[in-house]
């Protein structure tokens, strides 16, 4: 396994993760022209898919960009070489969890772990509780709210109460989840490590650029990419 | 009478009592018995997604279970384009990866074995009831209502996992408010992304698309939108009321679930569909 180098690291992650080939863009910028939030941050989904194919993490985690993608689906619908670009962002957000590369004036990130927290700890998604919680961690940002908050309330918009699903099951769903991904990552570290050493010299000549097929370094994939033709599996 | 399992998912609980409520007042009126998943879980949402792939496959499939298993039934309503969307791509990833399939099994402790059609809001009138039955309850159609048909994402997008006919140019909605009188209009924001899930972070960004679509709807001639989606109706109705406070030119249209525009048809009354939730008044168009 000679394609290793430190971009091949992060595509594969990447496409590993999602079962997506970061290496089939070649930067026709559908998903850009599409995408509701581009003009809005300073990366745009085609410099994202890029930035994947040559292993630029900093770049990609110093932006906002990822936490502004609105999951909207623009980018996969249109993509024609079939990569599902909006499956490549959740990766990507995944990954900034995962590593502490969250983007620390990204309101959305907060509020998606608030999100996560509150149908964790209650089997549903408690509204009152996300606003309620973002208030207090942000309250300038909250201010916002005030003058929108109270008309909805009004107009019996806001239900303050809470209606729990089967929180046990959630709990027992959530922790079978979290040991089956942290068995998977253990497993893909390791196997990073293992194909790291032998071209870990400076000057390794970058096979990655022609590897279009983005392999796990060893045999173990949890989900194994697609083929060279076709990307996603429709 | 047809039944059909319904999962109702936290909006409907929450913040669109009215689209909970339209929903199941038109089954009922259009014979549709309507079986909630008992004990149902959050599908995940966006949050999911974004933080935990497994977890966000395995919550709807867990859901597909219960309707499979223990309600035996073979279709799921899901009105939230949302839960939907999760709904569609949880069977989505099941189907087409075994290794995933069988790490959802472990985590939702049992196998879907792919026999439940998940039905979004418009499905619903426009498959499961069907036009022609849908046109037959008509008692109060109306008299040539302009609406704009707002699909937003999820309901068509991505179409390798929703199937939807046309993605890009859906019109099944169209065809559903052309039943019940209205007259659909051709417009140009039909699937565009209105940012809900930023609603509450990025009010700027949001107030930007809801600005275009909105004024892209009145441009064409819109009396009213329809949507089949809580965020999309929540945030399409809300921020119009914010715009307008800081531009005095705004001119607001109302945003209606397609479940009230079917409920007012069929001979609903006012309170029944929750008129009076909306910040843009509706009652004009609905009278």
């Amino acid at each position: 396994m000679t394609t290793c180098t430190p971009s091949g690291v992060l595509a594969t992650r990447v496409g590993d993760g999602c079962a997506e080939n970061p290496y089939l863009c070649y930067q026709c910028k559908r998903c850009t022209a599409g995408c509701p939030v581009a003009e809005h941050a300073g990366m745009h989904p085609a410099q994202i898919m890029r930035a994947v194919q040559l292993g630029q993490y900093d770049m990609i985690f110093e932006d906002k960009f990822i936490w502004l993608c609105t999951g909207c689906q623009t980018c996969t619908t249109r993509c024609p070489q079939g990569i599902d670009i909006a499956a490549i962002m959740d990766e990507l957000k995944i990954i900034a969890w995962r590593e502490g590369k969250v983007h620390p004036e990204a309101p959305s990130a907060a509020m998606l772990k608030l999100n996560y927290d509150s149908f964790v700890r209650w089997g549903r998604m408690w509204e009152v509780e996300l606003i309620a919680r973002d208030a207090l961690r942000r309250p300038k940002g909250a201010l916002e709210w005030l003058s929108l908050g109270p008309k909805m309330l009004l107009k019996g918009k806001i239900n303050p109460t809470l209606k729990r699903g089967d929180t046990e099951a959630m709990k027992r769903m959530v922790k079978t989840a979290e040991s089956l991904n942290r068995a998977r990552e253990s497993q893909r570290a390791a196997a990073e490590k293992a194909a790291e050493k032998p071209v870990a010299k400076p000057g390794a000549k970058s096979g990655a650029k022609s590897g279009k097929k983005v392999a796990a370094p060893s045999g173990k994939s949890p989900a194994s990419p697609p083929g060279d033709e076709g990307g996603g599996a429709s | 009478m047809t039944s059909i399992a319904y999962y109702p998912g936290c909006s409907l609980h929450g913040t669109s009592s009215e689209f909970d409520a339209s929903f199941r007042a038109t089954a009922r009126a259009l014979d549709l018995e309507l079986v909630e998943i008992p004990g149902w879980e959050c599908c995940g949402n966006t949050a999911a997604h974004s933080i935990d792939r497994l977890l966000a496959t395995a919550l709807p499939v867990n859901e597909l279970v219960k309707v499979e298993k223990d309600l035996r039934l073979d279709a799921v309503a899901v009105p939230c384009a949302a839960c939907f969307s999760r709904f569609k791509t949880g069977a989505h990833e099941v189907a087409r990866d075994p290794a995933v399939a069988d790490d959802v099994r472990s985590v939702v402790g049992r196998g879907y074995e792919g026999g439940v059609t998940v039905q979004n809001l418009v499905d619903v009138y426009h498959d499961a009831v069907g036009l022609e039955a849908l046109a037959a309850r008509v008692k109060r159609p109306f008299k040539g209502l302009k609406v704009a048909c707002y699909y937003g994402c999820l309901l068509t997008r991505p179409p390798e996992v929703t199937l939807a006919e046309d993605p890009e140019y859906p019109t099944h909605m169209d065809a559903v408010v052309e039943a019940l009188g209205c007259t659909a209009v051709d417009w140009n924001y039909k699937t565009d992304c209105c940012g809900a899930s930023l609603a509450l972070t990025e009010q700027g960004i949001v107030d930007n698309l809801v600005g275009r679509i909105v004024g892209d709807a009145r441009d064409c001639g819109a009396e009213a939108i329809a949507v089949a989606c809580p965020l999309c109706q929540v945030n399409l109705d809300g921020r119009q009321s914010e715009i307008a406070r800081k531009d005095p030119s705004w001119v607001s249209v109302p945003v209606l679930f397609l479940s009230q525009l079917v409920g007012r048809a069929v001979g609903l009354d006012e309170k029944t569909i929750g008129l009076s939730k909306h910040l843009v008044d509706a009652r004009a168009v609905m009278a």
